[in-house]
């Protein structure tokens, strides 16, 4: 990463979700608005950061995988603004800035990495966009699935609590993990097609799998069971909400796996 | 001249005693011109609603002009003065802006956070101005409170939640369902609580209504007051597989809608949610639906819950609401020092603007040849020189009132400029 730029973004992404977590308990108006504001500005600061990147590499910041979060996280704070501002679930801050800010310092405070040679190319870059954009879409599936066991527990246990002022409906929320899950599912899978075609070309073996590629692959297996169990099978609600944290822990571990554990993705 | 409020509510006096004193507003118009033919209320506002009766005014003694408008009061309801001195309550200058703010904002109403209030200040208000008993000060005070009022309504949640059963109900409806409209509801027994849950949800948008019954005659009855459809009693089942709400409040000793019926119900749904609001006491729902998923039922306890939990939430807005109100006041208090010399700039402004109109006029009739330019540069010449005069005379009846001498300088620029006496 660029020091000099990414810092302010990172900063910025603190001091945002700080203001989201504040209007979370005093619902002020204000607080909302400043909170997009600054989300807005960390954001415009991240790209420029990226763009940075981009020219000193002199190719997409996707070859290492600090580089490849960073520009993960910054989809994810893309998307948020704008599902937030199209589903108007205003608390939608509160729950994926965190989320935003550990992975950014998680990018930032990686040693800087150097790629295998083998994973440089074109199409690992396409493999490593793709597989982000996904990511991104399933952090809202988490999200949405999380915000729908809250107001589900609270709508039964019949005891409005600080959730149940703050959430949107359940059905506005299961139709969020829907989206998520229906929009991320074919970013992951064509990006796991082509991690497993390279993989094919460099090592000679489709299924020369590492952890990280292990987990993902566990991850891909959820979501197919969750979105063939939502087309097909009827699922929703708790069931399809249960499926979505399942699936993003196997993306967690994913990702864990990348940057703990030895492997052909590198570090 | 101090601003006051003078008066009782239900925090103070017993309904028995409000009700007494309360005027209505015909009444009101009378009283407010027998007040202020006394002379000692140059400015008067009467608020009478059946949780309150106050006389906001200004005047140079407030005790004798409180005791001046309440002894009207008293004579229209043929009350003893006596009586009713005892419990008034008082409030001077900030301790008075605070309490209209209060009122109109509805922190001082019995329920708080409760929307009429506003309406009735405003009533008041606009009765007031109608009857010419409304000057600057006021009119500063009670505009200023609306719009006070409206923040507080807008930037707190104060008068968000529902605090009736029946409202409670429908704000879960909004929990499950992502909007109303289109929705179907279905009743099942007629009571008049069902009734306005149903209205309520239809004002929402809910759409259709099916009314079933145990008498066939009473379910069409409401169906038509609804104007819904009437199901009959044996095919209730079916219409519980289409509807997404149900208001239950029959009569029956035993519950109406069953467990295993609701879930063989859900089966056919692919998912959609059912929604049980029961009414009735004995309960008509089984609460066995309870552990079926995408089944909510809340009973009448349930409801009152949720009311309950509201009040906690209103309460707690409440205190939010009080804390922009005393900005507001400070606010207000520190801007009031400039409305006291307001009528005298503005009159000053009119008296200077009269004479240079009329001399321009003239110098134009001395000029019949002028062209349009040079109209227009003599109008603007001579407003440019009424506006560099008054710049520092201005400034200064502001400063002075800001430090509290604003009166000796306001009858000074009166008597220098022949402004007349009214101040």
């Amino acid at each position: 990463m660029h020091p000099s730029l990414i810092n302010p973004a990172v900063v910025g992404y603190i001091c945002a979700m700080g203001l989201a977590l504040a209007y979370l308990v005093q619902r002020q108006e204000l607080v909302h608005r400043i909170a997009v504001l600054v989300t807005l500005a960390a954001w415009a600061a991240h790209s420029v950061a990226l763009i940075v990147r981009a020219v000193e590499l002199g190719a997409p910041p996707l070859g290492s995988l600090s580089d490849a979060i960073s520009v993960g996280v910054w989809v994810i704070v893309a998307l948020e603004l704008m599902i937030e501002h199209r589903t108007g679930v205003r608390i939608l801050g509160a729950f994926v800035l965190p989320i935003v800010v550990l992975l950014s310092l998680k990018a930032t405070t990686a040693r800087p990495a150097t790629l295998a040679p083998a994973l440089a190319s074109a199409w690992i870059s396409i493999h490593i966009a793709l597989a982000m954009v996904g990511f991104a879409a399933f952090v809202f599936n988490f999200v949405g699935a999380l915000m729908y066991l809250l107001q589900e527990h609270q709508l039964k246990a019949k005891r409005p609590g600080a959730f149940y002022y703050r959430l949107p409906a359940l059905e506005t929320l299961d139709r969020l993990t829907f989206r998520t899950l229906a929009l991320g599912f074919p970013f992951l899978t064509v990006g796991l097609i082509l991690g497993a075609m390279w993989a094919r070309t460099a090592w000679g073996s489709t299924l020369a799998f590492d952890p990280l590629a292990f987990f993902s692959l566990v991850a891909w297996v959820i979501y197919a069971g969750n979105l063939a169990g939502r087309a097909a099978g009827g699922w929703h609600g708790r069931r399809a909400a249960y499926f979505a944290i399942f699936g993003f822990a196997a993306l967690v571990l994913t990702l864990g796996a990348g940057f703990f554990l030895p492997g052909r993705h590198g570090s | 001249m101090p601003l006051f409020v003078a008066g009782l509510s239900h925090k103070n006096a017993p309904v028995g005693l409000r009700e007494q004193l309360a005027v209505e507003e015909d009444k009101l118009r009378e009283l407010l011109r027998d007040i202020q033919s006394d002379g000692v209320l140059p400015e008067l506002v009467v608020l009478s609603t059946c949780n309150r009766v106050e006389v906001y005014g200004v005047a140079e003694a407030p005790g004798e002009a409180r005791a001046a408008a309440f002894r009207h009061l008293c004579r229209y309801r043929g009350l003893d003065l006596g009586a009713v001195e005892p419990v008034l309550y008082t409030h001077l200058d900030s301790e008075a802006v605070r309490h209209a703010f209060r009122v109109a904002a509805s922190l001082d109403s019995m329920m708080i956070g409760e929307p009429q209030i506003l309406g009735q200040v405003k009533d008041a208000f606009a009765l007031a101005q109608a009857c010419e008993t409304v000057g600057p000060r006021l009119h500063t005070l009670f505009s200023q409170a609306f719009s006070v009022a409206k923040r507080v309504r807008t930037e707190t949640d104060i008068a968000r939640h529902a605090v009736s059963v029946s409202f409670a109900a429908v704000e879960l409806a909004k929990k499950i369902f992502a909007g109303l409209a289109g929705r179907a509801v279905l009743l099942i027994g007629a009571g008049k609580m069902s009734e306005l849950a149903a209205k309520h949800l239809v004002e929402q948008g809910a759409f259709p209504v099916y009314v079933t019954n145990r008498t066939w005659a009473r379910a069409q009855d409401l169906a038509r007051a609804l104007s819904g459809v009437a199901v009959p009693w044996d095919e209730m089942e079916t219409a519980l597989a289409s509807v997404d709400i149900v208001v239950t409040s029959t009569g029956a000793r035993e519950p109406v809608v069953r467990a295993a019926a609701v879930a063989r119900v859900m089966q056919g749904r692919r998912g959609r949610p059912l929604f049980f609001i029961d009414i009735a006491v004995p309960r008509d729902v089984e609460p066995g639906v309870d552990g079926l998923d995408d089944v909510y039922r809340y009973d009448i306890d349930d409801l009152k819950q949720v009311v309950d939990a509201n009040l906690r939430e209103r309460a707690r807005e409440a205190e939010r609401a009080e804390t922009l109100i005393e900005r507001e006041v400070a606010k207000f208090l520190t801007r009031q020092g400039d409305v006291e010399v307001v009528p005298t700039i503005v009159s000053l402004r009119a008296h200077l603007e009269e004479i240079r109109v009329a001399e321009v006029k003239r110098a134009l009739a001395r000029l019949p040849e002028a062209t349009p330019e040079t109209r227009a540069a003599l109008d603007a010449l001579s407003s440019a020189m009424i506006n560099k005069i008054l710049h520092a005379p201005i400034t200064k009846l502001r400063e002075s009132s800001r430090a509290g001498a604003g009166r000796s300088w306001r009858e000074a620029v009166h008597e220098l400029f022949g402004l007349g006496r009214r101040s």
